[in-house]
């Protein structure tokens, strides 16, 4: 590896890991990857649309004040997947816990940005960007890494209705919005080429995206033909396992975007959170869960890194709703066979609330981005100010 | 001012309305603009089809409370919410008003609420004949009438504001999203507003809003600095007189009726003036709009994108096609503009974003299935070319693209054909 780490730095990030990560056995599968695919580094991006509540995700249930916020909604000790000492998972996420006992899972705390704004469409337009809270940047961040990584496609965001790119909107970005490869290679026949029109900004708009659309349609046309490869692993009915069977079916199938981004959303948990963020989370760990079956069925496991993201966390305490309103910083996940499983970065001070009763954040969110680029992709860092995370 | 004239006719009823009927282009280009304008306002078909079947609120609350019954209320909700939304696509297909319509759905975006939040189907209804009919009324009182509404109670989280724990969904999305918008105030404002509004709910027996004193905060606030024990009212009367109130509705005028490019702050602070002087009258403000010279602005034709309502239902509305397979309800659903059913509480954020790869593919496959059948002349009763208008190639072009088509268009005679081409061609998907 040829990234440079500060000494200090990893010590700090590392000194903080308590997996117990065991070395992966090298199977036969890891060497021969199925159908003879080839893929590059891939990044699956989760989002978790709504804000989700950090804290009840991964729960710091070693924590006096995490239980004193919350009486109603908080989660009893005994029923925490305990991670190590002083956190642990929700236990809806128990389809996970088999990736932290491989060390395929790192978690990163505290993750967010300072002078933090709590409207959802902002935010997320910060997360999208990597800008700061005073700057609009429109471009997503994705942009600043891979047009230099790879020509081609760029990513793919799948999703009902309408898929939004987010990280991977930018017009120097080769990236399409699905619901699912079937339907898209079922649709695609029918669109025929048009030559980008700039009358005004609407017709330059749709016959740019239509003319994009039609080339990359044949470049997966070409790879899936008119069904893309069964991923041969159960995903779950709802919309979140139905968008990563079909990421699994385009990995499968030879497609060579380095990322993929879905979404769960019902995480604005303002009221009644529990029913509502439990089953959210029941939909991300047996989406993922199955995802990383497939993966590692098909020997891709190594080549693959899952990430979730979110707008921002959710307050310290509880509301009268029993559920929480916007918050600031979040844990966050990453998954994949070249994961270094571990929990990095600060749970925040639950005893240094700000002026809205908010935390503070401890791990600035383009750290996330910035280990992606170098360490993952080997591409220079472009948040220089950002430190790197060793979790990869 | 002299008549319309045909392309102006058809700018104004393809703007104002959902497609482009040829009877009342043909109605309007005899017409002055004044004349058209107020032919618009005047027309308010209020003859809704009949409202499906909702369980009320007071058999669904008691389901709330009831940890094993909840699932219900899902399924229930899911079955009423699909009945509710094909009952408004049912009037919106046959409308006799489109513009009022048209802002009706204006203020379902501006202010949503979904079934999947509500689970309350009867309360949605209430809520959008309540839309309807102040559609062309004062906005002030549609600010106060929406933050008494049931449906947006349960949507943003109002029925559980209490003055020891105050909710702030509906406090933060009235500063940023309904009135002033973001950078206009403080979190401090968001808090003392969501404070005035504790104690404000809905009442068991019947599902009404109900102001419940001892859950209120009679406390002193400080609201963009006014201070008093201030009310949920009064909070909306201090926006009110803010100036960015009306600031917010004209830049989501333009967005409606003038192009997808960033407003001229110009025309937005002369319409935003008229329309907070007139204390908030949408008449006023909307005259405004379709007086002005951006409206009719050749270069802001096609300069809007269509809509997943103006493309389909505009389509059938303007051409003798029948869709014969599937539900529209459903196929707006999955265009991304279901009614009732808006990706989040900004609602549809319109102009650029209905146009993905994955729209277009939806949007291509639709009106390919639409316009395929019908050369089928004995299906469809003689076809399509005896009920359409006698017009020649180019009027045909006129009536039904904003803009030049983009494609080769087909040279064999056929005026089906070139309809279908017309529809099928990038430049159908502008206004």
């Amino acid at each position: 590896m040829t990234t440079k780490l500060d000494r200090r730095e990893f010590l700090k990030y590392a000194g903080l890991i308590s997996a117990s990560a065991a070395i992966p056995l090298l199977t036969p599968e890891m060497l021969f990857a199925a159908n003879g695919q080839q893929q590059g580094k891939i990044v699956v991006l989760v989002e978790l649309k709504g804000g989700n509540d950090g804290f009840n995700t991964l729960v710091p249930f070693s924590d006096e004040l995490y239980y004193r916020y919350r009486p109603r909604i908080s989660i009893e000790p005994r029923q925490v997947l305990p991670l190590n000492e002083s956190v642990g998972l929700h236990p809806r996420m128990k389809a996970l816990m088999p990736l932290w006992n491989s060390g395929n899972m790192a978690w990163i705390q505290g993750v967010g940005y300072p002078n933090p704004v709590l409207s959802h469409f902002r935010s997320m337009d910060i997360w999208n960007s990597a800008s700061n809270a005073n700057q609009v940047i429109e471009a997503g961040w994705l942009s600043r890494v891979l047009p230099k990584f790879k020509r081609g496609l760029h990513g793919v965001a799948l999703n009902k209705g309408q898929a939004q790119l987010g990280p991977l909107n930018s017009s120097n970005l080769n990236a399409v919005t699905m619901q699912n490869p079937k339907t898209f290679l079922n649709q695609i026949k029918r669109i025929s080429d048009v030559q980008p029109n700039n009358l005004n900004p609407a017709i330059a708009h749709v016959s740019q995206t239509q003319h994009q659309l039609f080339g990359v349609g044949a470049q997966l046309a070409n790879k899936m033909g008119n069904r893309p490869t069964r991923s041969g692993v159960r995903f779950s009915k709802g919309v979140f396992g139905h968008s990563l069977e079909s990421v699994a079916e385009m990995i499968l199938s030879g497609i060579d975007s380095p990322v993929y981004k879905v979404t769960q959303d019902g995480f604005d948990t303002h009221s009644g959170q529990r029913g509502a963020q439990d089953n959210a989370l029941f939909q991300v760990a047996g989406g993922l869960a199955s995802f990383q079956q497939a993966m590692q069925k098909a020997g891709l496991w190594d080549n693959v890194l899952v990430v979730t993201y979110s707008e921002f966390g959710r307050r310290a305490k509880e509301n009268r709703g029993a559920g929480t309103d916007h918050g600031t910083a979040s844990a966050h996940m990453v998954l994949g066979g070249k994961v270094r499983g571990g929990v990095y970065g600060r749970h925040p001070n639950f005893e240094q609330l700000d002026e809205n009763g908010n935390v503070r954040h401890t791990t600035d969110f383009r750290a996330m981005y910035a280990t992606l680029a170098q360490r993952w992709w080997n591409q220079p860092n472009p948040w220089a100010g950002a430190p790197l995370i060793p979790f990869v | 001012m002299g008549n319309l004239g045909f392309e102006d006719a058809r700018h104004l009823v393809s703007r104002t309305g959902i497609g482009s009927e040829w009877e009342t282009i043909s109605r309007f280009q005899n017409l002055t603009r004044q004349q058209a304008i107020n032919y618009l306002f005047n027309s308010r078909d209020m003859k809704l089809p009949a409202p499906p079947a909702m369980t009320a609120w007071p058999k669904m609350a008691a389901l709330r409370g009831n940890m094993s019954r909840r699932k219900n209320i899902k399924r229930i909700s899911r079955v009423e919410g699909k009945a509710l939304q094909q009952w408004w696509v049912k009037h919106l297909l046959v409308t006799k008003s489109p513009f009022l319509e048209r802002m009706t759905l204006f203020w379902h975006n501006h202010f949503p609420s979904t079934i999947k939040k509500t689970t309350q189907a009867s309360m949605l209804h209430q809520q959008n004949l309540m839309l309807r009919t102040n559609a062309f009324g004062n906005f002030g009182q549609m600010l106060h009438n929406i933050s008494r509404d049931p449906a947006m109670l349960l949507y943003l989280d109002g029925h559980v504001s209490t003055k020891d724990e105050p909710n702030e969904n509906f406090a933060r999305e009235l500063l940023e999203l309904f009135t002033i918008g973001i950078g206009n105030y403080k979190e401090v404002d968001m808090r003392e507003a969501a404070r005035a509004f504790t104690g404000w709910g809905i009442d068991v027996r019947n599902g009404r809003f109900r102001f419940n004193p001892a859950e209120h905060d009679t406390g002193v606030k400080t609201f963009l600095g006014k201070r008093g024990n201030l009310k949920g009212e009064d909070i909306i009367n201090i926006l009110l007189a803010h100036p960015k109130t009306a600031d917010t509705i004209a830049k989501k005028m333009w967005r409606e009726f003038i192009n997808i490019s960033r407003p001229d702050q110009r025309v937005i602070n002369q319409w935003a003036s008229v329309f907070r002087n007139s204390g908030y009258d949408i008449k006023v403000l909307l005259n405004q709009v379709l007086n002005s010279k951006e409206f009719w602005a050749k270069s802001n034709r096609g300069a809007l994108i269509k809509s997943p309502i103006e493309i389909t239902i505009g389509t059938l509305r303007t051409l003798p096609y029948t869709l014969r397979r599937g539900n529209l309800a459903h196929n707006l659903n999955i265009m991304g503009q279901g009614v009732f059913a808006h990706p989040s509480v900004k609602g549809w954020s319109g102009g650029k974003s209905w146009i993905s790869t994955q729209s277009i593919l939806r949007r291509n496959s639709m009106m390919t299935n639409l316009t395929s059948g019908n050369l089928n002349e004995r299906k469809n009763g003689g076809g399509m070319a005896s009920k359409m208008p006698d017009v020649n190639p180019q009027q045909l072009q006129q009536w039904l693209l904003a803009i030049p088509p983009l494609q080769q268009m087909p040279t064999e005679p056929g005026k089906q054909r070139l309809t279908r081409a017309f529809v099928l061609d990038p430049a159908y998907q502008v206004n």
